[in-house]
């Protein structure tokens, strides 16, 4: 029977990449699940269209959390269009794990809420 | 609010001189702790207690009545010989020593400038001289000090034993200027604070629980929805964001109980990360043994420190049979009790 979880979704859990918080982001937005309670925020330093540095900070499901841990190192460097063609397939995707239905909302967690903090950020400005 | 200050707020209302008898001494078994204190007022208003009632506390009255008659302190000594002690529902003898001294409520600010202190979070105490009860010094946590127990020096042995003591949130009598001078130094402290991570069904009978038992509630989850007002009408707090970092923001002192009752473990492994090296009085977490071992193996492989994880109560609560959640809140408090006052609660 293969594991639930794979050692990519299980290593970023463990050992989450970009943890933290950044000085003045540029772009900071927090989402939650108002029933699980899995609560993510995310921080993004721009150069004009480029993301330069992206940090996560949340207490939240090993998938909620390794998601939004994979999610910061696909997008650190890259142009903010990117992000709006970043799907959540490709995310679920890259976690190598057969996410469930149910559990699909604790993968997408982290990339709504980037792209939330993208979307407000523009608003704003 | 402290019994003492609710105590004062209805003595001022009807009396204007009150005998004030503390517990100063106890020595052998005493069902009270040095720093309780019995009013007696001119009118004849009694509040308080320094025992738990019976012929002690009968003679304190009569020594109250003598000491609002003549305006001068006394201390009095009760040696109670085993016998008296069995007459009066003590199971063994115990020494007492009561300072009764008589306090015009008029100008009565001494324990205003405390109960400012202790809202401000901050501790006090009062050193008293039982030689000359007007000598006293009053040392707040953080340096202010005002009044004098006679010279300078005497005044800093003091204040260095008053430390002390405020970290151990203990009233006592201690001999100063080389053993020739008993101070007692009253203890008042900030009351103890129970934080509860998660706002289950346990937390909101915790939260009931330890409101009716004086002590200041935070609720801390991250979902609005479950940390609300309706749910938690008693809470002193309710914090809702991510709780790790809520947890960061906090401050944790040896009076900070603190309960896991999200069952969860993204909730309970951040914030244990945060809270047992803060080593506040008492860490509990919902939950088997079973889940506490893996709880606990998975902090340490995280590189967390064995003698932390040996702080984290896990199951929370004692063996009582609980099975409700006010059931179960009763075991968690007890048990946060029993460590507060250094005791087993039945545990072996």
């Amino acid at each position: 029977m293969p594991a639930l979880y794979s050692d990519v979704l299980l290593d970023h859990f463990r050992h989450p990449r970009n943890y933290g918080s950044l000085v003045a982001p540029d772009v900071s937005y927090e989402k939650f699940n108002p029933l699980c309670g899995d609560r993510i925020r995310i921080e993004l330093k721009l150069n004009e269209t480029t993301i330069t540095e992206a940090r996560f900070k949340g207490d939240a499901c090993a998938i909620s959390t390794a998601a939004a841990s994979l999610l910061t190192e696909l997008i650190t460097g890259t142009q903010i269009e990117a992000v709006a063609a970043l799907s959540g397939d490709q995310l679920i995707a890259a976690l190598e794990s057969n996410i469930q239905p149910a559990r699909v909302q604790c993968a997408l967690l982290a990339l709504e809420a980037l792209r939330a903090g993208i979307e407000k950020r523009f608003k704003d400005s | 609010m402290e019994e003492l200050f609710e105590d004062i707020e209805k003595l001022v209302r009807t009396e204007k001189r009150v005998a004030m008898a503390t517990l100063v001494a106890t020595r052998g078994t005493s069902p009270k702790r040095e720093g309780a204190k019995m009013w007696v007022g001119e009118e004849g208003r009694i509040l308080g207690s320094v025992t738990i009632g019976g012929c002690v506390d009968a003679r304190v009255i009569a020594e109250s009545e003598k000491v609002l008659s003549s305006l001068e302190s006394r201390l009095v000594e009760m040696r109670l010989a085993a016998e008296d002690a069995w007459e009066i529902g003590f199971s063994c003898a115990g020494d007492l020593d009561v300072l009764i001294e008589p306090i015009d409520l008029t100008g009565f600010d001494l324990y205003q400038s405390v109960r400012k202190a202790i809202d401000g979070g901050r501790s006090a105490v009062i050193a008293t001289s039982l030689k000359n009860s007007f000598d006293k010094l009053l040392i707040i946590e953080g340096g202010e000090v005002s009044g004098t127990l006679g010279t300078p020096e005497l005044d800093r042995e003091a204040q260095t034993t008053a430390s002390e003591l405020m970290r151990k949130r203990r009233s006592a009598t201690v001999l100063l200027a080389n053993e020739s001078l008993p101070v007692f130094f009253e203890v008042h402290g900030p009351p103890p604070t129970l934080i509860v991570f998660g706002a289950g069904h346990v937390a909101m009978p915790l939260i009931s629980l330890a409101h009716d038992l004086g002590l200041k509630t935070v609720v801390v989850d991250g979902r609005p929805r479950f940390a609300t007002r309706e749910r938690f009408p008693d809470v002193d707090e309710l914090l809702i964001g991510i709780p790790s970092e809520i947890a960061a923001s906090l401050s944790y002192t040896s009076s900070t109980f603190v309960v896991l009752t999200a069952h969860d473990y993204k909730y309970d492994l951040p914030v244990l990360k945060v809270v047992l090296p803060a080593k506040p009085a008492y860490v509990g977490l919902l939950g088997s043994k079973r889940r506490g071992k893996a709880i606990r193996e998975f902090l340490k492989d995280g590189g967390m420190d064995e003698a932390l994880l040996e702080q984290l109560h896990v199951p929370t609560g004692l063996d009582i049979g609980a099975d409700t959640a006010p059931e179960i809140a009763l075991s968690i408090l007890a048990e946060a009790v029993a460590i507060k006052s250094g005791k087993s609660g039945g545990r072996t």
